[in-house]
């Protein structure tokens, strides 16, 4: 391997020369705020538009550092002669985040996805009790979610998207049968491709409803659809 | 110091008074009791690593009468080897076996007086020797200086040449010695494991020398680890 | 009254150089591993790059409480900086920087053997500081500093024999009147040899065992605080300036430089000593600590036969060219 005694120690010599030339990797925090990636576990955001009350958050935190409150009010009948149905409605949601562990278990377990990690950082407190951020901080974190990071570009599609997908390719076939002639061919269009945002909709009416306000998945919304 | 006192007997002046000293010699005086009085410390102190300190402050002080002589090679050199080398190795020594911080009860080997008796008779001799040796001859210190290296190695090649060749002999001898020592353990520690650590040692493919001797590998496991 | 003038702006001159020089490769160290490890180092203090980290540190180690362990030694631990850090102030005095008699702080008659001389005595203050910790990793940090001195004296001082002997002089300024450009491929092997052996005497990495972080904590520094400890440290330093200033000045040619010798003999010398403080700080950041039996092994098995080798060959070529 070595040609000659020491060529080992000069190749250490030039890795560290090299070094050297090039550009450094410190972030130079306080002055420069760091480029953090979607997902960075800074912060707890709450969207709690998506919060059905189902507690699983705050049961599986593993420190239980969630607190949660919440009343029941009956909601009057949709539609003339239903039935009244009975909705769960918050009122406290709390995390405190001196004993957070920055697990990610409540935002993993939550079914309706109504908590986003944020890259925010900087909310350090001179008081431990400010650490519990409330209702109104957590949905102020809201705000600062990034969107999630583009797909690799082999990636599989999303499963919300290769399902509404699906169901709006059988609803325009179901179309296309009963007018049989001017809708032949929107059928094998896109399929190949791998993962757009919005799924092409070749008819709009089938298309699910654009997610409210958050960029992150539109899960909920398409279960319902 | 005998061989110092030699090279500066070069100058004889004319008559000096004992009552109008010049600064130099008030120096040289000054110097010497510090001298004097470290090493009366260095031989009575009951504290170790004190005494090789105190060892340091008489033969620096030595040094700083040598170059009041203008012998500056010399006092280098005391520098250098005694100083620098000789009281290190002693330290060295010290601490290594035992060097506790505070007095040894037992650094009293009871032949007080019997080395008291030794050491004023050696100082006697060595006074007479010096004193009856030189009598009233007086160094100029303002001429040219009768300890630089020049001087001192023009008579050390010219007039000491036999000596300062032997010695040297013997020390390149003692330092030959010493590499073909350190040699030798490592020549041993490449051979077949005393024990378990050698064994580990020279099981690794690192030096130069476990390729240089591949006659004393008798262990398959070890050539085999080696290629 | 113009001798004591002149005598007083040079020792002025040289404590000057004593105090500032060491803290600019300590800052050059600091900014010259950040990089060479992808950092950037300091960038606070002082504003600009954080050119006063050193000054912001001094600051700091001069309001540290200044702590002697109940069970030491007291006054030899207290002496033991003094001891460490003087000598080097006093090589300086020695080492010159430009032709004639201008350019040195004092001209020794014996000069390779004064700064050889007083490098050495510099160790008695580890060996004090170790001695005197009261302490098992100070003692063994001190033990670790004799050994390396006992062993890397040797071939420091047969290299520099070679250069004295190549000049046929032991002053510096002498040494230096003598240089021929050809020396430095004649010398080569004793150059390196010094500069290694150099590198040993001062523990710095990759020989750096007496201090060794992960082993013995801080070796024989273990037990100092405030500025007795910012003067170890400083000692070090002042010991890199030394060390390549001795290096430049005998082997490398001193104020000698393929053009400009004149008048500019003293940027050169600067130039050198700076090029050789940087490859100090280089070879810190690439090579790991060696392990203390290799240090021993590599200083006897191989420079001093080296050094030997090169003094032969200054002999030879010496005969030869008479």
């Amino acid at each position: 391997m070595a040609p000659f005694p020491g060529s080992g120690l000069a190749k250490g010599l030039a890795v560290t020369l090299r070094t050297m030339t090039r550009k450094t990797v410190t972030e130079q925090y306080p002055d420069v705020q760091p480029d953090l990636p979607p997902r960075t576990r800074g912060v707890i955001g709450l969207f709690e538009e998506n919060c059905t009350v189902c507690m699983l958050c705050a049961r599986e935190c593993p420190d239980w550092c969630i607190y949660i409150d919440s009343h029941k009010e009956t909601v009057p009948a949709a539609a003339p002669g239903g039935r009244e149905r009975s909705r769960n409605v918050l009122d406290r949601f709390a995390i405190d985040f001196s004993l957070c562990m920055y697990c990610g278990i409540c935002i993993e377990v939550c079914p309706f996805d109504a908590l986003f990690w944020s890259p925010e950082f900087e909310y350090a407190e001179t008081d431990i009790r400010d650490l519990t951020h409330e209702r109104d901080k957590l949905r102020d974190w809201m705000w600062t979610v990034p969107a999630p990071p583009a797909l690799d570009p082999a990636a599989e599609e999303p499963k919300e998207i290769a399902a509404a997908r699906k169901t709006a390719e059988k609803l325009a076939a179901a179309q296309a049968e009963a007018t049989p002639e001017p809708a032949r061919s929107p059928k094998p269009a896109q399929s190949p491709e791998p993962a757009q945002e919005p799924p092409p909709a070749p008819s709009a009416e089938s298309t699910p409803p654009a997610p409210p306000a958050p960029k992150p998945a539109p899960k909920p919304q398409e279960g319902d659809a | 110091m005998s061989s110092a006192s030699t090279v500066l007997t070069s100058a004889a002046g004319e008559t000096h008074g004992f009552l109008s000293p010049t600064g130099v010699e008030i120096a040289f005086l000054l110097v010497g009791l510090v001298t004097f009085g470290a090493a009366l410390v260095t031989v009575t102190t009951k504290q170790l690593v004190h005494a090789a300190l105190w060892l340091v402050v008489a033969l620096g002080g030595l040094a700083v009468e040598y170059l009041l002589l203008t012998a500056e090679f010399i006092a280098w050199v005391q520098v250098l080897i005694y100083v620098g080398s000789v009281v290190v190795l002693l330290l060295f020594g010290l601490m290594l076996t035992r060097a506790p911080i505070g007095r040894s009860p037992d650094a009293d080997s009871g032949n007080r007086w019997a080395a008291l008796l030794v050491a004023v008779a050696a100082a006697a001799a060595l006074v007479w020797v010096v004193v009856d040796a030189f009598r009233t001859t007086w160094i100029d210190l303002d001429g040219p200086a009768a300890g630089s290296t020049e001087a001192t190695g023009a008579s050390l090649f010219q007039n000491w040449v036999l000596p300062f060749e032997a010695l040297s002999v013997l020390l390149l001898a003692a330092l030959v010695g010493a590499i073909v020592l350190s040699r030798k353990t490592k020549a041993e520690m490449s051979s077949p494991p005393v024990n378990s650590r050698t064994a580990t040692k020279s099981s690794r493919p690192v030096t130069e020398s476990s390729q240089s001797v591949p006659g004393a590998r008798t262990n398959p496991a070890e050539q085999e680890g080696a290629s | 009254m113009n001798d004591v003038l002149d005598v007083a702006l040079r020792l002025l001159v040289v404590f000057v150089v004593f105090l500032t020089f060491p803290l600019i490769i300590g800052q050059t160290e600091h900014k010259v591993m950040a990089h060479m490890q992808g950092r950037l180092g300091p960038m606070y203090a002082g504003g600009f790059h954080g050119w006063a980290q050193l000054v912001a540190d001094g600051v700091k180690f001069a309001q540290k409480e200044d702590v002697v362990p109940a069970g030491a030694d007291r006054r030899i631990f207290q002496l033991a900086p003094a001891v460490a850090l003087l000598p080097y102030l006093l090589v300086l005095l020695a080492i010159p920087i430009g032709p004639g008699e201008g350019a040195v702080g004092e001209v020794v008659d014996a000069g390779i053997f004064f700064v050889l001389a007083v490098m050495g005595v510099g160790v008695l203050g580890s060996l004090m500081a170790g001695w005197a910790s009261a302490n098992k990793f100070s003692l063994l940090g001190g033990l670790r500093t004799a050994a390396q001195l006992l062993a890397y004296e040797l071939p420091m001082l047969l290299t520099a024999a070679s250069v004295a002997m190549a000049a046929g002089t032991v002053s510096i300024p002498g040494i230096l009147d003598a240089f021929e450009w050809w020396w430095l491929p004649w010398q080569i092997v004793g150059a390196i040899v010094f500069f290694v052996a150099g590198l040993a005497e001062l523990q710095r990495p990759p020989f750096d065992m007496p201090v060794a972080d992960s082993e013995i904590i801080f070796g024989a520094y273990t037990e100092y605080t405030g500025l007795r400890f910012a003067l170890f440290l400083l000692a070090e330093y002042a010991g890199i300036v030394v060390l390549c200033g001795l290096t430049t000045v005998l082997f490398l040619g001193g104020w000698h430089g393929p053009w400009g010798a004149d008048g500019l003999g003293w940027v050169w010398t600067l130039l050198k000593t700076a090029v050789l403080a940087f490859i100090v700080i280089w070879l810190r950041v690439t090579y790991p600590r060696l392990r203390e039996d290799q240090l021993q092994k590599f200083s006897w098995t191989l420079l001093v036969p080296l050094s030997l080798a090169q003094i032969a060959l200054t002999g030879i070529v010496k005969v030869v060219i008479q």
